[in-house]
C-alpha cells in the first residue's frame, strides 16, 4: 500500500508542478517560454536517446529523424483534419497528437530497428545516421509537407505543462526500467550481447523494444515542438540536431539518466545564454578571432596536462585534484599569453565573431574533451538518489578495523 | 508496375552514355576519398569521420594557393599553366597530410585503448570542430570558388558522336526550313514597309504575318531540337579527363607504396593483426602516421581537383556529402579493402548519376545511404570484403 501511495503522490506532485510552471510562465515573455519548452523537449530527446545508446548500448546517432517524423506527421494531421473533426479542444487534440506522433515515430523506429539488428557498433551508427538523412531528404521533396520551405502548423498551441509532463514521464519510464527486473536484459545486452543471448535474453526483443520506446518519446516531443513553434522546416531536424542530442547523452554519461537530464538542460540553455550576452556597447557580444584560437590552445594544453596527471600520478586523491586545478590555472595563463601573441596576426585580430556563433564549436570541443578525459561521461553510470543527498549531510561512520584499533 | 512505367516515362536513353561517363569521373573522386577511409579503418578499425573535413581543408588550401599564384577574384590574370595546377595539388596534399597526422596524434591516438565507440565519438567531435570552427575563420560568404582561369583546360572539350540521329529527323527539319525562312522574310518585309508599326499592337495583316512567322519558327526549332538530341553525343571536358588521369596515376602510386615498399608491407601487417605486428617489431605508431599521410594526401588531391576542375563554391561543409558518399563507397567495396574502395567509389558515382538520369536528382544524396543500408543488410562485409563471425 505504501508503494502505491508514494507512486500516486509523486504523480500528483509532478502534474501539479508542471501546471504551476505553466501558470507561472504563462504571463512571461515568449522568449523565456521558448527556452523552458526547448529545455523540456531536449531532456525528453536526450533521455530517450540514452535509453537506446546508454542503457541498451546500441549506438544510434540519427535521433532527430524520429523527432522529425513526430513533428511532420502530427503537423500534417492538424493542418488537414483539426477543423473537420469533433474534438474542438486544442489541448485534448494535442494529447491525441502526441500519442499519434509517438506511434508514427515508433513505427519508424521499428523500420530502423528491425534491419539494424544484424549490425553493431559503428556500422549501426552509420545506418541510423543514414536513415535520418533519408527521412529528411524524403520530407524535403514532398510538396504536401511544404518541401524545403517548411510547413505552417495551424492552429498552434503552447503548452509548457505538456512538454514537462512528457519529460517527466520519459524520465520515469527509463528510471523504472532501470530499477526493475524489466531493465536487466537491456543492461545485459549493453554489457555483452553474445553472453546475454547465451543466458537466455531475447536480444532481438530487447533491441527492438529500446528502439520503439526511444523513438516513440522522440516522436511525441516532435508533436509538441510542431504545435509550439507553429512552423517546421527539414533543417530543424538536420544532422546537427542529432549530434547535439548525442553530445548531451555522451557528456552526461552514457547510461545515466541524471547525466542526460543535466547535460540536456545545460546544453540547450547554453546557446540562449550566449545569445543573451551583451557587449559594453549594448549590442550582442562579439569575441575577437585571436581569443577563440587562444581559448582552443588553452583547452588543449589543460587537457594534455590533466591527461598526464591521470596517467602518471598515483599519489593521494587530494594532491591529484590539486594537479587538476593547477592544469586549469596553467590553461588560463596560456590563454592570456597566447592571446597576447596572436593579437599581432592581422587576420585574427580584425576578425570579430558574434558569441552565439561559437555554440557548435563549444559542443565539438566538449565532445572531444570529455572523450579524452572521462570517456564514461560526467556522471558515468551514477544516478541521482535521495540517499546520496542524505549522505552529504550526515557524518559517515568511520570504518573500524582491527588494524586501526 | 506503375512505378516502373513512371520510372521509364521521363527517361531519355540517349543521355545515358554521358551520365555514365560523368558517373565514372565522379566515382574516381569518390574512390580517391574512399581510399583514405578504408586504409584508416583497415589499420585502426576506426571510422575516420573527420576525413571529409580534411578534404574540405584541402579545397581551401587549393583556393589560397591559387590566390597566392595570382588568381584572386579581384585580379584579371591572363593565362595559366600546368605548373600552377601542380603547385596547388602539391600544397593541398602536403597540408592535408599534416592535418591528418595532427588529428591522429592529438585526437585518435589517446583514444586507442578505449572502446571503438569512444573513438567514434571523438571522430565526430573532430569533424564538428573543423566544420564549425572552420566556419568562423575561413571565408564562407559569399562562397568562394577557385577562379576558372587557373585551369588551363577551361572550356576545352571534345565531343564524340556515338550515334548519328536518324536521317528522317534531318529530312523533317530540312523540309520545314524554307517555309520558316519565307515566313520570316515576308514579316520582315512587311515591317520595313510599315516603319512606324508598334510590334505589340500590329494591325490585323501584320499580326497574321507575325503569328505565321512565329509558328513556323517554333515548329522548325522543335524539329531541330529533336535532330540535335536524336543522336548520342558524348562530351568530355579536357579538365575532367586530366582529373581522371591524375586520379589513376595517384592510385598507381598508392598501389606501389602499399604492395612493393617496406612501409607498405608493414601497413598490411598492422591491418592484418595490430598487436602481432607490434610484437614482430613493426613500429605501429609510425605506420599509423604513414597511413594517415597517404589517406589525407589522397583526399587533398581529390579536393584540389574537384574544386579546380568543377569550380564548386566552397564552404566548410564542402566535405560533408563527398565524405559520406566516399565512406559508403568504402563500405560497399568492403571496408579495409583497397581495390574494394576503388570499385565501391566507381559504383557510387554510377549509382548517383543513374538517379540523376532517371530524373530524381533531388534524391541524389539519399541514394548513398539507401545503397549503404542495402549492402549492410545483405552483404555486411561489402562486395570484396569478408564478414567475420563474432566470437566471445
Amino acid at each position: 500500500m505504501k508503494f502505491w501511495g508514494i507512486r500516486f503522490v509523486s504523480i500528483i506532485i509532478a502534474i501539479v508542478a508542471c501546471l504551476a510552471l505553466q501558470a507561472f510562465e504563462g504571463g512571461r515573455s515568449d522568449y523565456e517560454q521558448r527556452i523552458i519548452v526547448l529545455i523540456g523537449l531536449y531532456i525528453t530527446l536526450a533521455v530517450s536517446l540514452n535509453l537506446i545508446n546508454g542503457i541498451t548500448g546500441q549506438f544510434s546517432i540519427g535521433h532527430a529523424a524520429f523527432y522529425q517524423v513526430g513533428a511532420y506527421l502530427t503537423g500534417f494531421l492538424t493542418v488537414t483534419y483539426f477543423a473537420k473533426q469533433p474534438i474542438h479542444n486544442l489541448g485534448a487534440w494535442l494529447i491525441l497528437m502526441m500519442v499519434v506522433g509517438a506511434l508514427g515515430a515508433a513505427i519508424a523506429g521499428l523500420i530502423v530497428g528491425l534491419p539494424s539488428l544484424r549490425l553493431r557498433g559503428d556500422y549501426l551508427a552509420i545506418v541510423t545516421l543514414g536513415f535520418g538523412e533519408i527521412i529528411r531528404i524524403i520530407v524535403q521533396n514532398q510538396r504536401i509537407l511544404g518541401g524545403s520551405y517548411g510547413m505552417n502548423v495551424a492552429p498552434k498551441y503552447k503548452s509548457i505543462a505538456l512538454v514537462w509532463m512528457l519529460a517527466i514521464f520519459c524520465i520515469a519510464v527509463c528510471r523504472n526500467l532501470l530499477k526493475t527486473a524489466h531493465g536487466l536484459p537491456f543492461l545485459a545486452v549493453r554489457e555483452d550481447e553474445v553472453a546475454s543471448s547465451a543466458m537466455g535474453v531475447n536480444v532481438t526483443r530487447v533491441k527492438v523494444t529500446a528502439f520503439l520506446l526511444g523513438s516513440a518519446f522522440a516522436g511525441a516531443a516532435g508533436a509538441l515542438l510542431a504545435h509550439f513553434e507553429g512552423f517546421i522546416t527539414p533543417t530543424t531536424f538536420g544532422m546537427d540536431v542529432s549530434f547535439i542530442i548525442l553530445t548531451m547523452v555522451v557528456l552526461g554519461g552514457t547510461g545515466s539518466i541524471t547525466g542526460s537530464v543535466v547535460a540536456a538542460a545545460l546544453l540547450s540553455y547554453l546557446p540562449e545564454y550566449l545569445r543573451g550576452l551583451k557587449g559594453p556597447d549594448g549590442q550582442a557580444l562579439q569575441i575577437a578571432g585571436y581569443n577563440v584560437v587562444a581559448w582552443l590552445i588553452a583547452v588543449g594544453v589543460a587537457v594534455a596536462l590533466i591527461r598526464w596527471a591521470i596517467n602518471n600520478y598515483h599519489g593521494p586523491k587530494a594532491k591529484k585534484y590539486g594537479l587538476y586545478v593547477g592544469a586549469f590555472l596553467v590553461g588560463f595563463v596560456v590563454r592570456y599569453v597566447t592571446s597576447f601573441g596572436l593579437k599581432f596576426i592581422p587576420g585574427l585580430a580584425a576578425k570579430l565573431i558574434p558569441v552565439d556563433q561559437v555554440r557548435m564549436l563549444i559542443f565539438a570541443v566538449a565532445l572531444i574533451v570529455i572523450m579524452l578525459l572521462r570517456p564514461q561521461g560526467i556522471f558515468a553510470h551514477h544516478e541521482f538518489s535521495w540517499s546520496w543527498v542524505r549522505r552529504l549531510f550526515t557524518r559517515r561512520p568511520v570504518p573500524q578495523t582491527a588494524v586501526s584499533a | 508496375m506503375t512505378i516502373a512505367l513512371h520510372l521509364v516515362a521521363g527517361v531519355e536513353f540517349n543521355t545515358l552514355p554521358q551520365q555514365l561517363v560523368n558517373g565514372v569521373l565522379l566515382g574516381a573522386i569518390y574512390a580517391l576519398i574512399a581510399l583514405g577511409y578504408t586504409m584508416v579503418y583497415g589499420v585502426l578499425r576506426l571510422i575516420n569521420f573527420a576525413h571529409g573535413e580534411v578534404y574540405m581543408l584541402g579545397a581551401y588550401v587549393a583556393l589560397f594557393t591559387s590566390y597566392f599564384l595570382g588568381f584572386r577574384p579581384d585580379q584579371y590574370p591572363t593565362g595559366s599553366t600546368v605548373a600552377n595546377l601542380l603547385i596547388m595539388l602539391l600544397a593541398s596534399m602536403v597540408v592535408c597530410s599534416l592535418v591528418g597526422v595532427a588529428i591522429e596524434r592529438f585526437a585518435y591516438r589517446p583514444m586507442r585503448g578505449h572502446s571503438r565507440i569512444a573513438s567514434l565519438i571523438t571522430a565526430i567531435g573532430v569533424s564538428l570542430l573543423l566544420q564549425y570552427g572552420g566556419a568562423l575563420f575561413l571565408p564562407t560568404s559569399p562562397p568562394p570558388s577557385i577562379s576558372e582561369k587557373v585551369n588551363p583546360y577551361y572550356g576545352q572539350s571534345k565531343t564524340f558522336a556515338l550515334a548519328k540521329p536518324s536521317p528522317a529527323l534531318a529530312q523533317e527539319a530540312e523540309k520545314l526550313r524554307p517555309a520558316t525562312e519565307s515566313a520570316k522574310a515576308s514579316y520582315q518585309a512587311w515591317l520595313s514597309t510599315h516603319p512606324d508599326a508598334n510590334e505589340f499592337e500590329l494591325p490585323a495583316d501584320g499580326k497574321a504575318l507575325k503569328t505565321t512567322a512565329q509558328d513556323t519558327e517554333r515548329k522548325y526549332q522543335d524539329a531541330k531540337h529533336k535532330l540535335d538530341t536524336g543522336g548520342v553525343n558524348l562530351i568530355i571536358q579536357t579538365g575532367q579527363a586530366v582529373m581522371l588521369i591524375a586520379t589513376v596515376v595517384l592510385m598507381g602510386i598508392l598501389t606501389y607504396l602499399v604492395l612493393f615498399t617496406k612501409a607498405g608491407r608493414a601497413m598490411r601487417a598492422v591491418a592484418h593483426a595490430f598487436d602481432s605486428a607490434a610484437l614482430m617489431g613493426v613500429n605501429v605508431n609510425s605506420i599509423v602516421t604513414f597511413t594517415f599521410v597517404l589517406g589525407s594526401a589522397l583526399a587533398g588531391a581529390g579536393a584540389m581537383m574537384t574544386a579546380t576542375f568543377l569550380g564548386t563554391p566552397l564552404s566548410t561543409f564542402y566535405g560533408l556529402a563527398p565524405g559520406v558518399k566516399a565512406f559508403v563507397a568504402a563500405v560497399l567495396g568492403g571496408i579495409g579493402n583497397i581495390p574494394g574502395a576503388v570499385l565501391g567509389g566507381l559504383l557510387m558515382g554510377l549509382a548517383e548519376n543513374t538517379v540523376v538520369w532517371l530524373g530524381y536528382s533531388n534524391y541524389r544524396d539519399a541514394i548513398a545511404f539507401i545503397v549503404l543500408i542495402i549492402v549492410l543488410l545483405f552483404k555486411p562485409g561489402g562486395l570484396m570484403g569478408s564478414s567475420k563471425v563474432e566470437k566471445v
